[in-house]
């Protein structure tokens, strides 16, 4: 497999051989692969990118809440850690230094202002979410209402936090992710992260207190 | 059981419960705790809450051309002049460099040398100034006495 020059044949047999190469080791370290990646083995990288590339965009859509530019960050980070691949050394859990990256890349573009100018798409991406909610669980139009209000409640709460604390937040709650592993990712200390995270949860629980 | 609230951690306590990030004790504990304590229990229930409301916010699928456009990137980026993929590598690095720390260095570095030049230049200055001071206490002290011995009635004579 070469990424540098992917031909729609080359991909489909390197998906192939990804898909493969996971069966076989299923349960293979993180930091492993991407020691293999920087030995030249490609295919490790596409292993690493099939076990992230959601948890990535999902962490990063929620951050930023806008499903294009979730995506172009989590470009970005994937193509960071292809391109320092030559100088990786497992020091951390692989996840963590991931989610290092991916934090690091959506609290810069939260600063830099740049939701407002794709704020556009935010609604869109809504109804989209809604379309899916309506073929999985065919609910009635009063409960398709009912939920876009329940999650644009949500939104809004958690678009209403410091970036900070919302990067605590997402990565505990949906990530799952230790205290330690957040705080390395946000470059504080444990117990500033229990605090981040307390301070959130009861902000959120006094927002979305009527909902319950 | 003490109210586990009243503990220096003891909310963060009751939110791990929540999240089921508790040892199978502790957690046994608090479960205890938490049926005689309407503070306590009222305060996991409206955890437990906010994450059942949380769990609503589904996100959308991956794009699925999104593998397909990332190496589209990195054979962009590789087949770039070398100088450039350098120039990426510096600024744009995986994890977030720390730049104020070695600028904080740098200052205090600055700083001492600045506060050492004040400290010292004074010092060495200081001291022919003095000389001086003292070279013109002499003069004007002689200058007083032979004044004074002029106007003396013992001179005249």
């Amino acid at each position: 497999m070469n990424p540098a020059q992917p031909s729609p044949k080359s991909r489909v047999k390197r998906d192939m051989e990804a898909v493969a190469a996971l069966e076989r080791a299923p349960l293979e370290a993180d930091a492993e692969l991407m020691l293999r990646v920087r030995d030249g083995d490609t295919t490790s990288f596409t292993l690493l990118l099939e076990r992230h590339r959601s948890p990535v965009v999902h962490f990063l859509y929620r951050m930023v809440q806008n499903q294009a530019v979730s995506e172009e960050l989590a470009q970005e980070v994937f193509l960071r850690v292809y391109r320092s691949r030559a100088t990786y050394e497992p020091t951390a859990k692989f996840t963590t230094w991931l989610f290092r990256i991916a934090t690091h890349l959506a609290l810069n573009w939260i600063r830099d202002g740049r939701k407002e100018r794709g704020q556009e798409s935010l609604d869109e991406d809504l109804i989209e979410g809604v379309e899916r909610q309506v073929a999985d669980r065919q609910p009635t139009v009063e409960q398709e209402l009912l939920y876009q209000v329940r999650l644009r409640e949500v939104r809004g709460a958690i678009e209403m936090l410091p970036s900070k604390q919302r990067a605590a937040v997402m990565m505990h709650k949906y990530q799952e992710l230790e205290y330690s592993q957040i705080a390395k990712a946000l470059d504080c200390s444990e117990s500033a992260v229990k605090s981040l995270l307390f301070r959130a949860y009861e902000t959120l629980r006094s927002r979305l207190a009527h909902m319950a | 059981m003490e109210c586990v609230t009243k503990a220096k951690d003891g909310a963060e306590v009751l939110v791990d419960y929540c999240s089921g990030a508790l040892s199978e004790v502790r957690a046994r504990e608090i479960e205890q705790h938490i049926a005689d304590c309407s503070g306590c229990r009222q305060l996991v229930e409206s955890q437990r809450e906010l994450w059942r409301t949380l769990d609503a916010w589904a996100t959308p699928e991956v794009s699925e051309d999104f593998d397909a456009r990332l190496y589209a990137r990195i054979a962009q980026e590789q087949s770039a002049p070398l100088w450039k993929q350098w120039m990426r590598r510096i600024f744009e690095p995986a994890a977030p460099v720390a730049m104020w720390k070695p600028a904080v260095s740098l200052a205090v570095a600055c700083a001492v040398l600045a506060v050492g030049l004040v400290v010292r230049t004074p010092a060495g200055s200081q001291q022919p100034q003095q000389m001086r001071a003292e070279q013109v206490d002499i003069e004007q002290v002689a200058s007083a006495l032979d004044d004074l011995e002029i106007l003396s009635p013992h001179s005249a004579m």
